[in-house]
C-alpha cells in the first residue's frame, strides 16, 4: 500500500508520541535530572539542619576557664592567713587560664551543721557561676598547691590519664569494705575523683566535673537527714555513706592514689606523706585546736612555694 | 487498490470515499454515533494515528523498539506469546457492520436499559478508581481482622506500645502476711484481666509483679519497699521500653479504649504540670530560693520542655500518690530509684513514713533540688480518679472523685482495704465501665428491652389499679 500524502499535521500532538512510548533517552534523561535533583535537596537539607545546629547548640562562651579552684573559707582563721591561701590558688589558676572561686561558709546556711559542710554548697554554687567550666577543683583552706606547673585537665583528668591512675577493684573505705570500686570503669565516664587517706576516703581535695550527675550527687551529699545524723565525720562519713549505698555514685567515682592530690603533711605517715614535687598539700587536721596551729604548720611550706615561685623554678 | 486516498474536500471531513465517511443512522450528522467512533472519529483519523494504531494492533511499532528497556521489551515478548480472546470475536466476522444500520445494542432505547449502560460505561471508565477503593476497604478489614493492626500498634515504629509497660502489683499483702478470701482472690482476678486487656488491646508489655510479703522486704527498715526493686527488673526485663507504668492491684481501667498515647503522651506538655503549686497540698515551697543553685533548679517550671519530664505523678487530697505512675527510662531515674531507698534516711523516719516510698519521695522532693526539674505532676483524674469513699474528709472534689460524665480514665480504691468494701467498688465500677463502652448494638438491644420493660411495667400497673377500683 502506498500513501499519496503524508499524513496531515494538527496541532495537538497525537497520543502515539505522548502517551504510550516516551522515548528511553527521554526518561533516562529525566531520571538523571531528577536525581540531581534530589541530590541537591538532600545537600540543602544537611546544610541548613548543620547550620542550625550550630547555631542553637550551647556551646561555651569564649574564655571559659576550663577548671576553677574552689575554696571555702570559713572565719576561723585570720585574713592574712587566708590572703596567703588565695594567693597560692590564683597563681595557679593564673598560670593555666584556669578561674577561682573563693566563698565565705557564711554564704550558706548550714543549719547549725559544722562548716566543713559548707564545701558541698559551695560546689553548686560554683556551678552556678561558671555554668561552662567542664572540672571543678575543691581544695580545703588548709591546704597548699605546692607544684604549680601540674595543669588538672592534663596531669589527672583527661580520660586517658585517668584510666591508667584510677584504683579498681579497691575496697573503697579502707581498710575492709566491702563494696569496692568497679573494675571496668571508663576515663571519660568519671565524675568524680578523689583519693583515699589511711582512715577513708579523703574529702579534702576533690574534682568534680560538671553535669546532671554532679548535681544529684551534691544535692544527696547535702540532705538534711545526713547532716543531721550525726555522722561521726560529719560530711566525710556522709560522703563514704552515700558512696558505699548508692550504686549510681560508685558508678562514677575513681579512686586515685593519694599523693596526686592531696598529699598529707610529712608527719602523717604511710603513702600518704608528701614529698617535695607533689601537687598538693594538705593539713587535714591541723584546725582541730583552734585556727592558731594551721597558720604555724603552714607557714614553712608557703614560704617554700614562694622562694620556688620567685625563682621561677616550676614555670 | 481501488481506493487511492485522497484529501477531503473540507479540512477535518474525513475520507473522501463514500465508502468511509460516516452515514449516519438518523440522518444527522452528529459523529457521536457508534459507527463513526468505530473508526476513531471521521476527524481524527489521522497517519500518525491510524499507524500507532496499527501498530498497537500488530505488536512492535516501527519505533522506539530498538532502546526499549528490559521490561518493556520482554512483557511485550510475554504477552505475545499468551493466548489471545477477542471479545468481539463474534461481532468481527461473523456478523459484519452492515452500513447504514448502526449497531445493534441490547435494551435500546428504554430508560432502564440506558441507565445500565451508563453505569456500566461509568464502572469501565472508573476501573481504576473503582479498584483503588476496593483495596483499601479490603486492607482495612484485613486491617482489624487479622492481628496486624496489633502488630502496628505494638511496633516501636508505629503505634510505639512496646515503649510502654504496665507494672501491675498483684498479691499485695499476700504471702506470709495474712489468709486470702474469695473475695480477694475475686479481686484479684478482675483486676488483672482489666489490664491484660487493656495491654492487649494497645500493644503494650504487661509485667504482674508478685507484691507478696517476703522475707527480704520483711525486715523492719525495709517493709514493702519493693515498688523501686520492682520498677528496676522491669526496666532491665524491657531494655526497649520507655515509660513505665505502676499499677496498685485496686485499680480499674474504666476506658479501656484510650490508649496511653492519645490520652497523656501526645501532648504531654499539656496534660502535666511542673509547678506544684498549681495544686499543692502538702505546701511545698517551690521553687527552691537557695542562692546557690543552678537557673533551671531554681525555676518553677524546670527547663519547661516535656523531653525533660522523667517522672509524672498525680497528686490526691494527702499529697503524691503512687497508685498510678509513670517513670520513664533515664539516667535521672536511675538515680532516683536509687536513692529513694537509702538506710540513713529510713531510719531516721521510717515511725513517720507511714506510707513508705510515697512519703520518702516528698521528701526528696522536698529537700533534694535535682529532682524538680525532672519532676511533673499529672491531674489526678486524669491518670488515678478516687472513688467517694477515698479522701473523702472534705466531700466530693472535682479535683479527686470520678465522675461518670466525664469518663475518667481509671478508678483507683485507694485505701479500700481498711474499712470499705473493695470488691463490692471493683465490682460496681466493672459494671459501670461496661455499661459505659458498651457497642451501639448493645445499647439499641438495652434500650429496646428497657422501653418493653416499661410498657409492661406500666401496663401492670395500670391493671392493678382497675383491678383495686373494682
Amino acid at each position: 500500500m502506498q500513501f499519496a500524502l503524508p499524513p496531515r499535521k494538527f496541532s495537538h500532538p497525537s497520543f502515539s508520541e505522548s502517551k504510550f512510548s516516551p522515548s528511553s533517552s527521554l526518561r533516562r534523561r529525566r531520571l538523571q535530572s531528577g536525581a540531581i535533583l534530589a541530590c541537591a535537596a538532600i545537600t540543602v537539607l544537611f546544610l541548613l539542619t548543620r547550620i542550625y545546629s550550630f547555631i542553637f547548640t550551647d556551646r561555651p562562651p569564649a574564655g571559659t576557664p576550663k577548671v576553677v579552684v574552689v575554696t571555702a573559707f570559713d572565719a576561723v582563721h585570720t585574713p592574712v592567713y587566708t590572703e596567703k591561701i588565695k594567693e597560692n590558688r590564683r597563681d595557679y589558676a593564673s598560670r593555666h587560664g584556669y578561674a577561682t572561686f573563693f566563698p565565705k561558709v557564711t554564704d550558706y546556711d548550714l543549719s547549725g551543721h559544722p562548716s566543713s559542710w559548707a564545701k558541698v554548697p559551695a560546689m553548686r554554687h560554683a556551678m552556678t557561676k561558671f555554668p561552662y567550666t567542664t572540672y571543678f577543683f575543691y581544695l580545703d583552706q588548709n591546704a597548699l598547691i605546692m607544684n604549680p606547673s601540674l595543669a588538672l585537665d592534663d596531669h589527672i583528668m583527661s580520660p586517658k590519664r585517668l584510666e591508667s591512675l584510677m584504683l579498681r577493684d579497691t575496697p573503697v573505705v579502707l581498710p575492709d569494705s566491702v563494696i569496692k570500686t568497679f573494675s571496668h570503669l571508663k576515663g571519660d565516664r568519671i565524675d568524680l575523683v578523689l583519693a583515699q587517706d589511711n582512715s577513708g576516703i579523703a574529702q579534702g581535695s576533690f574534682v568534680l566535673r560538671r553535669g546532671e550527675w554532679a548535681k544529684y550527687f551534691l544535692d544527696s551529699w547535702f540532705d538534711p537527714l545526713y547532716r543531721n545524723y550525726n555522722f561521726q565525720k560529719n560530711e566525710g562519713h556522709a560522703l563514704e555513706h552515700i558512696v558505699q549505698w548508692h550504686a549510681t555514685i560508685l558508678a562514677k567515682l575513681a579512686l586515685v592514689p593519694q599523693r596526686l592530690l592531696n598529699s598529707y603533711n610529712a608527719d602523717a605517715s604511710g603513702a600518704g606523706a608528701y614529698k617535695p614535687g607533689d601537687f598538693v598539700i594538705n593539713f587535714p587536721n591541723c584546725d582541730m585546736d583552734g585556727g592558731k596551729s594551721c597558720e604555724e604548720e603552714l607557714e614553712p611550706y608557703f614560704i617554700e612555694w614562694r622562694t620556688q615561685k620567685a625563682q621561677h623554678k616550676y614555670t | 487498490m481501488s481506493l487511492s486516498r485522497s484529501p477531503s474536500p473540507h479540512i477535518g471531513g474525513g475520507w473522501s470515499s463514500p465508502g468511509l465517511t460516516s452515514p449516519s443512522p438518523h440522518g444527522t450528522s452528529t459523529p457521536t454515533n457508534a459507527y463513526s467512533s468505530m473508526n476513531g472519529g471521521s476527524n481524527t483519523v489521522t497517519w500518525a494515528s491510524a499507524k500507532a494504531r496499527s501498530a498497537q494492533v500488530n505488536g512492535y511499532p516501527s519505533f522506539s523498539t530498538k532502546n526499549s528497556g528490559f521490561f518493556g521489551r520482554h512483557f511485550r515478548s510475554l504477552s505475545q506469546s499468551l493466548p489471545k480472546w477477542n471479545a468481539g470475536a463474534s461481532r468481527s466476522y461473523a456478523e459484519k457492520e452492515k452500513l447504514g444500520r448502526g449497531r445493534w445494542y441490547p435494551n435500546r432505547g428504554s430508560t432502564l436499559g440506558n441507565l445500565r449502560t451508563f453505569i456500566g460505561r461509568l464502572l469501565r471508565r472508573s476501573k481504576i478508581r473503582a479498584m483503588l477503593l476496593l483495596t483499601i476497604v479490603l486492607g482495612l478489614l484485613l486491617f482489624y481482622l487479622t492481628p496486624l493492626h496489633h502488630w502496628y500498634r505494638r511496633s516501636a515504629f508505629f503505634g510505639g506500645g512496646s515503649k510502654f509497660v504496665v507494672i501491675l502489683g498483684a498479691n499485695q499483702g499476700g504471702g506470709v502476711m495474712e489468709w486470702k478470701g474469695a473475695r480477694e482472690w475475686a479481686i484479684e482476678r478482675d483486676s488483672v484481666r482489666n489490664k491484660r486487656e487493656y495491654a492487649r488491646r494497645w500493644g503494650y508489655e504487661l509485667e504482674i509483679v508478685d507484691m507478696s510479703t517476703k522475707k527480704r522486704y520483711a525486715h523492719e527498715w525495709r517493709e514493702s519497699w519493693e515498688k523501686v526493686d520492682t520498677l528496676r527488673n522491669a526496666m532491665r526485663k524491657y531494655p526497649k521500653a520507655e515509660w513505665f507504668w505502676w499499677l496498685d492491684l485496686h485499680t480499674l481501667i474504666m476506658e479501656p479504649s484510650y490508649s496511653l498515647q492519645s490520652h497523656i503522651f501526645n501532648q504531654l506538655a499539656t496534660n502535666t504540670y511542673r509547678d506544684i503549686n498549681i495544686y499543692n497540698p502538702l505546701n511545698i515551697s517551690h521553687p527552691p530560693t537557695e542562692s546557690y543553685l543552678d537557673p533551671e533548679s531554681l525555676s518553677a517550671v524546670g527547663d519547661g520542655k516535656p523531653e525533660s519530664i522523667d517522672i509524672i505523678v498525680p497528686q490526691d487530697c494527702g499529697g503524691f500518690n503512687l497508685g498510678s505512675f509513670f517513670v520513664r527510662r533515664s539516667p535521672w531515674t536511675d538515680r532516683l530509684l536509687d536513692i529513694w531507698w537509702d538506710p540513713v534516711l529510713y531510719e531516721q523516719k521510717h515511725m513517720e513514713w507511714e506510707h513508705k516510698e510515697q512519703d520518702a519521695l516528698e521528701y526528696l522532693y522536698a529537700n533534694h533540688p535535682w529532682i524538680r526539674p525532672h519532676t511533673a505532676f499529672i491531674p489526678q483524674r486524669k491518670l488515678n480518679s478516687f472513688p467517694p469513699g477515698a479522701c473523702s474528709d472534705n466531700g466530693e472534689d472535682s479535683r479527686i472523685h470520678y465522675a461518670e460524665k466525664d469518663r475518667d480514665f481509671l478508678v483507683n480504691m485507694a485505701g479500700c482495704e481498711w474499712g470499705r468494701d473493695c470488691w463490692g467498688e471493683m465490682y460496681s465500677y466493672r459494671q459501670l465501665s461496661n455499661k459505659l463502652n458498651r457497642s451501639g448494638w448493645e445499647k439499641f438491644k438495652d434500650s429496646v428491652s428497657e422501653t418493653y420493660k416499661k410498657l409492661r411495667a406500666t401496663k401492670k400497673t395500670k391493671q392493678t389499679e382497675e383491678k383495686k377500683k373494682d
